[in-house]
This record gives structure tokens, sequence and C-alpha cells, in this order.
């Protein structure tokens, strides 16, 4: 078969080239209808629950997204409570209500809000509580008191420490999030004084990532192509062969990204990071011809026969490194999460074309190629091979084929510690930590992280379990969601928590009037109601309704997290679970959960959990098709290992430096097993072929540790180099990527020169075995079969367990049965075979 | 005392100076002077019962129900309220008293009987929300006409059109209001408020007017805020005029007691 693509592709190089060609003008064409989605929500379905009722929740209390914009000053005693900058920050609240998609009716700002208040001797003043810029320090420092002392502003308008005011901004769609504050930003560039602006809140966090996560693929991806073009010109000194990768690395990416946008799917955050997962794999392919040819080239008499030999060579296992990376990816399609789906299947698609390309392209443009212009390629065989690479490798054979043992138990050692460490790994995440430390978005979460009750809202909606009005006017329930608030404050994961019952006894503690004010509810049902329509004479009685509904029949608690952690918000979760198990309502009361914080912490779970079980799937799927390559079980697991000791080292890292297991992580996992396995089918599939010429393995081994280990350290030194430059990025994600791809090439490539030839020297039978005809009776075929029963009930489990989780049923219960039964049968039936054959 | 209600819901607002005439039409002052006297200085006292139904943009409504008594105290345009609140029941009894002064602030009291408790209300101003509906509280005692001057924009057949501008910009939210009167009667039937930035943001609407006992009142009227897209409708009925009310009602000591002789359920 690879005879006939090879002479079709000497035969019509142009017709090839040409269709090609014709293709990516289509798939060019396609970017014209380019859609793009940045939002992180998508990553769960439209119609899931907890978006819906996010929706309607907002609706329903006419609640929205915030953006966060802080107002800091540290150097004064009186912080930002002075004439000059509150005189900026009303300016700045004016504008940012001019805004186009910013909800001015409901922004909070100090200007925007009224505040009720005592003089003690029987007044009771609704007075906005801040109608115009103060005249004088007194009139700020008492704007400032004022604030603190209203329990709906303390530690959310005005910081605790009163050094910092906050502005509230709403939007209509988080997807404008970037837009408007950059519009902020340029108006906060005006003011100048001691005070300084910040700008956060999650739908920021999220638009803004989205947003920049385009520029950063703009501008790693190239970078990355440029490293990979100047580390092969190193290795092959050859300009035109070395485009040829990068031109179809480009093709293949243009191709994959094209026929995605071609069928309407919109690049979301997932989909845009296909580009730097297609280049890897797209180069890595292509390096392990490339340099083969490189050292083969001189050995032919033409450069024809060249390409032909080292396709006929390399078509196995390059088809299967492809396949298995298909593989990998595609399994992803089963994931719960559309744009997980969505990236899988594109990048399994991707990584065909690419397998196609290879095998196409590069028989096609050897064609074309003018034969004086390989004049200097190729290694010139009459000379001994030396330098570093040569000393390096001649090392690692010399450890593993020698010092077998030594690799074995450091081998052992390593993957013990690694579980430790693996045991170690937080499943985490927070979209405002994609960005780093030092990019503005992170700043301002910190610092106004540390001055107020939180940026992070979470929505805690009850109501009644049996249907009844006025629930929530009721003075025993308003105690009990008091009592709630004070045990999560008490908690301390919530910084800042306001209710109804804020306002009611703000209110109450007003009418009272001086020195009886202790945030008392009133005693009666009544006694709530009319201090509620006196809260309603004030200039804003419609922010009562963000707090409950008009028929007092269900309730929002509005909690500020000062952290976005999905641990975080998952503890405030559990807490307010005990509290309503521990404390019974006075009434029976449901509640769900909404708000931002929330819905990242749920596909966060799913998330996890489905690329954890997804990774399982590949890692079976890949397996059995290991066994299916070198028919044979046991090669089959050997090849597994180096990959498993890959992934279990690099998670381990994570688990030991504290990194948290978060959506980049859990997407790399993929890609780790696709790239990693590559190197140990080429090895084994490599040493096979030299072994049936030379039918000895030292002999096999030296021969090994040429030319084929030469390629595979090409391979792992170029794309992990390749990749460091997005070290750089101020995105978290990239460095992530950045630091997957250098551990993917380094570890796997150490794994694969070293594990495999020590564990084949310590029984080079189980690889080579049937290659000696004479010896194949001795084999034990009822431990193959065992071991094909185990892989074989393994995989029906992962099925069973990707399609009802922990749903378990007769059907389970059988099926297992089943494959037990089976696995005993194919136990006894390769038992009596063997006998019989002995 | 004809048309008291427009002055109790506020859009005779037209006192003050009255500026840009044109040749023909009376001049704005000549509208304002005469709008001014059928609302105010006319009759003497009289009551009715308000339902008042607000619809937020959700499309929920909720209720208010109460009995508004009002009188006038002497020639100088000073004006006594008495609120009493029927519905939501849990506020039955709740009752306001508003003695409206044009040279200085208003007194208001409120009483809370499930705490037994009167209070004076103070507000930096008089746009705060009246029990919570979008009516304001200036609409129910009536703006007063020297903070803005008045302007004639012309109209149609029917009605004159005026541009009121408040002389201390910095005091309210809106940047001007336009008010539409009509030209055979002098009712005002409509008003338009623009914010800051020029944008339409709430109207006040005359929907229905009947003639009770001689005098033509408004029975129907409506309050939209456009940007929060809620409105209120307000009916009046069971309206008497010269009910000669003593002035004592409108104290403290009635606040506790209400006179039940006005008040019915």
């Amino acid at each position: 078969m690879i005879d006939r693509i090879v002479d079709f592709a000497f035969k019509r190089p142009k017709a090839i080239f040409a269709i090609a060609g014709l293709l990516t003008f289509v798939a060019l064409l396609q970017f014209l209808r380019i859609k793009i989605d940045t939002d992180p929500e998508n990553m769960l379905p439209a119609n899931e629950f907890v978006r819906r009722f996010h929706q309607e929740v907002k609706k329903e209390f006419t609640l929205y997204d915030y953006i966060v914009v802080g107002v800091v000053d540290e150097s004064s005693p009186a912080g930002v409570f002075n004439p000059r900058t509150l005189e900026d920050v009303y300016q700045l609240t004016q504008a940012i209500g001019k805004i186009d998609g910013v909800v001015a009716y409901d922004m909070m700002s100090l200007s925007t809000k009224d505040d009720v208040q005592s003089d003690g001797a029987g007044t009771v003043r609704f007075q906005w509580l801040m109608h115009a810029p103060p005249y004088t320090e007194q009139d700020a420092l008492w704007i400032r008191s004022r604030a603190l002392a209203n329990p709906m502003f303390y530690n959310t308008l005005v910081s605790a420490d009163g050094k910092a005011l906050a502005i509230y901004v709403p939007i209509k769609e988080k997807k404008i999030s970037y837009t408007v504050a950059k519009k902020i930003g340029e108006l906060t560039k005006a003011y100048r004084g001691g005070e300084r602006y910040f700008l956060t809140g999650l739908p920021l966090a999220e638009d803004a990532f989205g947003h920049e996560m385009f520029v950063q693929m703009a501008l790693s991806a190239p970078a990355a192509m440029l490293v990979i073009f100047l580390l092969m010109w190193v290795f092959f000194r050859n300009v035109r062969l070395v485009v040829l990768p990068l031109v179809m690395a480009m093709d293949v990416v243009i191709l994959t990204m094209g026929a995605m946008v071609g069928l309407g799917f919109p690049i979301h955050i997932m989909s845009s990071m296909i580009p730097i997962f297609l280049l890897p794999i797209c180069v890595l392919d292509s390096i392990h011809l490339l340099s083969d040819y490189y050292e083969e080239y001189r050995r032919f008499p033409n450069k024809e026969e060249a390409i032909r030999h080292v396709l006929r060579k390399l078509f196995m296992p390059n088809l299967f490194t492809s396949l298995t990376t298909v593989a990998g990816f595609f399994s992803l399609s089963f994931a719960p999460i559309p744009p997980v789906q969505v990236f899988g299947i594109f990048v399994a698609i991707g990584v065909a074309v690419a397998w196609l390309t290879t095998v196409l392209f590069i028989p096609a443009y050897v064609a074309l190629l003018d034969a004086s212009r390989l004049a200097t390629f190729g290694v010139r065989h009459e000379e001994n091979p030396t330098g570093p690479e040569h000393v390096i490798l001649e090392f690692a054979r010399h450890l593993a084929v020698d010092r077998w043992k030594l690799v074995l138990a450091v081998t052992v050692l390593t993957v013990a510690v690694s579980i430790i460490g693996l045991t170690r790994i937080k499943v985490n995440d927070n979209p405002t930590k994609w960005f780093s430390k030092k990019h503005p978005i992170r700043v301002a979460d910190i610092v106004l992280n540390r001055h107020f009750g939180g940026t992070y809202s979470a929505y805690l909606v009850m109501e009644p379990r049996d249907k009844k009005e006025e629930v929530f006017l009721d003075p025993a329930m308003l105690e009990y969601i008091r009592g709630l608030q004070k045990y999560l404050l008490e908690q301390g994961s919530v910084g800042k928590s306001t209710s109804l019952a804020d306002v009611v006894s703000k209110v109450y503690d007003e009418l009272l009037g001086g020195d009886k004010k202790n945030g008392m509810i009133p005693p009666t049902k009544e006694a709530v109601a009319q201090c509620l329509l006196l809260f309603e004479n004030s200039h804003k009685p419609d922010d009562l309704w963000h707090f409950v509904t008009p028929d007092y029949d269900k309730l929002n608690l509005w909690m500020q997290l000062t952290s976005g952690d999905n641990r975080d918000m998952a503890l405030v979760v559990r807490q307010v679970e005990t509290y309503f198990k521990e404390h019974p309502a006075p009434q029976p009361l449901i509640y769900h959960w909404s708000g931002l914080t929330y819905i990242n912490m749920v596909w966060q779970d799913k998330m996890v959990i489905g690329m954890f079980v997804n990774f399982l799937g590949s890692f079976l799927i890949v397996l059995f098709m290991m066994v299916v390559l070198f028919r044979s079980p046991l090669v089959g697991l050997l090849s597994m290992i180096p990959m498993t000791v890959t992934i279990v080292f690099i998670y381990s890292t994570l688990g030991f430096f504290g990194k948290e297991y978060d959506m980049p992580v859990a997407v790399l996992s993929a890609l780790t097993l696709g790239l990693s396995i590559d190197y140990a089918i080429h090895f084994i599939e490599r040493s096979r072929q030299i072994y049936k010429v030379r039918m000895n393995w030292p002999d096999t081994a030296r021969e090994m540790f040429g030319a084929p280990a030469r390629a595979l350290v090409r391979n792992a030194f170029v794309i992990s180099i390749a990749f460091l430059p997005l070290f750089l990025s101020r995105l978290v994600p990239y460095n992530t990527v950045g630091f997957f791809m250098l551990m993917i090439m380094l570890v796997s490539s150490v794994g694969t020169l070293l594990i495999l030839p020590a564990i084949i020297s310590a029984a080079p039978r189980v690889v080579f075995g049937h290659l000696e005809p004479e010896k194949k009776v001795s084999r034990c075929a009822c431990g193959e079969c065992m071991l094909l029963a185990v892989m074989l009930a393994a995989s029906v489990l992962y099925v069973l367990l990707g399609y009802s989780l922990t749903r378990w049923n007769v059907a389970t219960v059988i099926a297992v049965f089943v494959v037990v039964v089976l696995a005993g049968i194919c136990f006894i039936v390769g038992r009596l075979r063997n006998n019989r054959m002995v | 005392m004809k048309r008291m209600f427009f002055a109790v819901f506020g859009l005779g607002l037209l006192l003050g100076t009255a500026v840009g005439a044109e040749a023909g039409d009376p001049s704005a002052d000549e509208i304002v002077k005469k709008a001014n006297h059928i609302a105010y200085y006319e009759g003497q006292d009289g009551r009715a019962r308000v339902e008042m139904t607000v619809t937020d943009a959700q499309g929920r409504t909720r209720q208010r129900v109460m009995t508004i008594l009002r009188m006038n105290v002497g020639d100088d345009a000073e004006q006594k309220y008495y609120v009493y609140f029927h519905r939501p029941t849990d506020v039955k009894g709740m009752a306001y008293i508003v003695w409206k002064h044009l040279d200085r602030d208003d007194d208001r009291w409120l009483y809370l009987p499930a705490l037994d408790l009167v209070r004076r209300i103070a507000a930096s101003d008089k746009r705060s929300s009246f029990a919570g509906t979008n009516f304001l509280y200036e609409d129910i005692s009536g703006r007063s006409l020297s903070l803005d001057t008045h302007e004639l924009m012309g109209g149609d057949d029917k009605t004159y059109q005026i541009k009121n501008t408040p002389k201390d910009g910095n005091a309210v939210e809106f940047s001007y209001y336009v008010t539409w009167i009509n030209k055979d009667n002098f009712v005002p039937v409509k008003a338009e408020y623009y914010d800051k930035e020029g944008k339409l943001y709430r109207r006040l609407e005359a929907l229905e007017t009947k003639d009770v006992g001689g005098y033509l009142t408004i029975t129907k009227m409506k309050a939209e805020d456009l940007n929060a897209g809620s409105s209120t409708v307000a009916l009046f009925s069971q309206i008497e005029y010269d009910i000669k009310m003593g002035e004592d009602i409108f104290t403290e000591r009635y606040l506790r007691k209400p006179p039940l002789q006005w008040i019915q359920e």
C-alpha cells in the first residue's frame, strides 16, 4: 500500500499540491464567517440547569454580572475619602453610566446609593450617600462614616479600613465586559492623584481571557514555528526541506480550523488552542521522516529511492502514532462538555490530515525537488559519528543495556515517589488565576480582595418547600437567615453577605435611633412589613427587589467571596449544607445556587471528572491499539510503560509544586497521552525491524541508538525548545502548555530511551520472542489470554463508567458477570490449547 | 378646589417665572397663573380613596390602597395631607401627615402601628419614592414652582407645551421636564422628564378625568419609570370635596388615632 501511495505522489506531485492549494483556499475562505465565543460558561450546554437558573435568578432579582472598579488610596488615613478623589469618583460614576451596555440604573456606587439614618431625636432621614461631590474634608469623612454604618455598603462599597471604595458596574452581557473595561480604563487614566484604580470581576476575567487568548495564539504559534524552523535548519542544513514541515503544519491548521469554522462552530477558548496542539503533532511526524531521510539519503542512488525506503520503514509507526493521537483526542468527544467535544474531534481530524499530508506531500515534494539542491544533504556514512549527540546516546545505550537493573530500580523509585506527588494534586480553578500575577486584572483581584468583602459573587436563592406567600416577612425566618450569614462569616470563607435581613434591621435600627442600634429584627411580621414600606420611601426602593421577590416568597442571599477558587466556592456550599442540616429552618426551605463563581465550580467539576474518565478511556483505547499493532498483549502493555511513567511523573510535579489541576491541565492530559506514546511506538517498531535482520539484542540496541534514537532526540529537542517562548506569556494556561510540552518531550524521550531498552535487556524475548519461530511453542498462551481478558474487561468497565458514571443497575452487573465468564473461558481454552500443543 | 388632585399629584406645577411667550397665544406666564389658580386656590378640602398598582419590568404587580385627606391652609398655598394605608394588610394603619410649605422643607410624620412609633421623616429632597410606587413624594405634595423656569414651547390645537427647567440643576436628577396643559380647561395631562444626558426617562400621564360634584377631576393616573421598566397606575374613587374636616386631624395625635369618620374601610 505504501508503495502505491508513493508511486502516486511521484507521478502526480503537481496535482497533489494543486488540490491541496485549492482546499487550503476554500478553508481560508471559511474564515470570513468566523464566530468567536470567549465565554467559559459555554463549557456547560446552554440548557444546563445551573445556567438556566442563573438567567432566571438574574431576571427575577434584577441582577447582573458585575465588573468591579476599585479605588484605593493607602497613602493617607482618610484614604480615598477626600474631596478631590470623591469628585473624580463622582465624575467617573457618571461617565461609566454612559458607556454602552452598562446598566446605569443598577450601578452601585457612592453617588447612586441612598442611605437611611436617624438623628437620634425621632427623625429618620433618606439621603443620597453622595448626592454631589463634597467640598470639605469633613464632608468627605462624613460620607465614609455613613457608608461604613450601613450594612448594605460596609465592605461592599466602602472597605472596612475606610481607605478604598468600589463601584459595581452591571453589564447587560458578559461578552462586552472586556470592551466596557477598556473604556473604563481610559476614563480612569485622566484622574491623577494618590489613589489607584483597579478593574476586576469574574465576567471581566473571563471575557478578557478570551480576548487575550487569541492575541497570544497569534503571537505564540508563529514564534513556535520560527524556533522549530531554526532548530531544524541547524539539524538538516537544507532550507527547502526544512520549510516543508512548517508549511504542512500551517496547512493542516488552516484546513482543520477552516473545516471547523465552515461547519459553523464558533472558535471557543478551547478550540483557539487547536493550532498550538496541532503544531507539535504535525512537526513530530515529519521530523521523524526528515531525520531518517537525512540519515539514509546517501545510501541510495537517487532521492526517490531514498524516500521510498524511508517511508516504507516508517509507514507503520507513523500510522500508529497518528492513530493513537487521533484516538486520544477523539475520546474527548465523550466528555459532557461541548467545547471539549469540538476541540477533541477537530484535533483528531487535524492529526489525521497531518498524517495524510505527511505521506503524500513529502514524496511529492521530493519528486519536484531539484536533485542538485540536495547536494550537501544527508549524512556521509564514511565518517565516524561523533559530537555530543553521539556521546549522550552511547551513554544512554550503555546505561540501558548494561546497567538495566539500575535503570529499572530508578524507574520504580521514580514512580513510587511520583505516586506520592499524585496524591497531593489539588483540583482547583479560578478564571482570574489564568492571568499571571503581574497582569492588571490579577493585581486588581489581589488588591481589591484584600480590601473588600470580595469581588466574587454567589447567590443563594431560597424558597419555602410548601408554597406560601410572605414567608420572608416572618421575623423568625429573617433571624434564621441572619444566623446563616453570621455562621458563614465566622467560618471565614464568605467575606460579606447581604440579605433582606440586613435591610430590615438597618431600617429598624434607624427607627429606634440613637443608642438602641443593635441590629435587631423587628418583633412581628407587621413590624417587618412596615419597616420595609418605610424603606420603600427612599430614593431607590427597587434595591429591595434584589433581595426578595415582591410577594416575599423567594429570598436571595448575596454572598461576596474574596476568592473565586472552585475549592473555596465548594467549601461555602458545604458550609451552607451543614448549617441547613444542623439548624432546621422555621419553615422547611429549598435552595439553589447561582452566580458566576458557582457556575465556574460546576463546569470545573464536570470538566475534571469528564477529562479523567476520558483519559482512562483513551488509555485503554491506545493500549488496545498497541496490542493490535504489535500483535501481542504483553508488548502492547510494555509500550505503554514509558508513557505511563511520563504522565505519572509530570502530574506528580504538579502535586509537589502545588500547581493546581485546572482546566488547561485537564485538557493537556490528552496531549500528553497522544504525544508520549509516539516514541515508544517508534522505538519498539524500529527495534523489531532491526532485530529481524540482526537476530540479537545487543546489536539491535547498537543500531537503535544510532539513527532512530537520533531522530527521537531531535524531535524532543525541537518541540521542547519551540514551546519555551510560551513561558513569557502573561496567560497562565500558555505557561502550562509550555511546561507540559517541555516535560512530555523530556520525560518521554528519556523514559523511552532508557526504560524500554532496560526492560528488553532484562527479557529480550518479551519483544522479540515471536520473531524467533523455533521458540514459539514455549510461550504461555494462557498468560496472554488473561491479559487480553483483563484489558477487555477494563474496556467494558470504562464504557459502562463513561455512559453512566456512578449509576449501577442490573445490566451493569450482568455485563460485568459476562466479562468475567468470558475471561474464564478464554483462560480455559488457552490452557487446553497449550496442553495439546505441548 | 377644582382639580384638587392635580395638585395632589403634581402635574400642575406652574408657579414661577414664565418666559418665552409667543404672540397670539397667552404667555407662559398667563398659562401658569391660570393653571395655578385652578390647582391651588379653589375649594377648601377633600378626600379620596386611592388604589395604586405597581407593575414591574417582569410584569409582577403589587398594590397599595390608601385614603388621602387634604386641606388648604389660608390663601398662601400651604397645604396639609393625611395618608392612611389600608393595604397591604401588614401595613394597615400606617399613616403619614404632611405639612407642605412653600418657603422651607415640608414637615412629614410617619406612624408605624406595629411598633407604635411616630417618626419625623426628613429627606434631602422630595424626589424619593412614595411608598415604593413610581410616584415620587414630590408628585404627591407638589413641586414648589419657584424652583423652575417655565417656557412655552408651543403645542397643538388642544394643548400648551411648557418646558420647565430647574434653577438649581444639581438639586434634582432631571435636567428639565415638559408638561402638556389642556388649552380649554388648563388641565395638565402629561409630564415627561429628561435626564442629564437629555434622554427621556420618566413620564406622568392623566388617563381619565371625571366630573365630580362640579369639579373636573383626574381619576386615573400613570407614572412610568422608563429605566426600570416599571409603572404605577393610581385609581381615585370615593372622591368628595368640601367636607369641612377640622385642621386638627392633621396633627400627630391623629396618627395614632385615625379620623375614622373620613377613612372608611
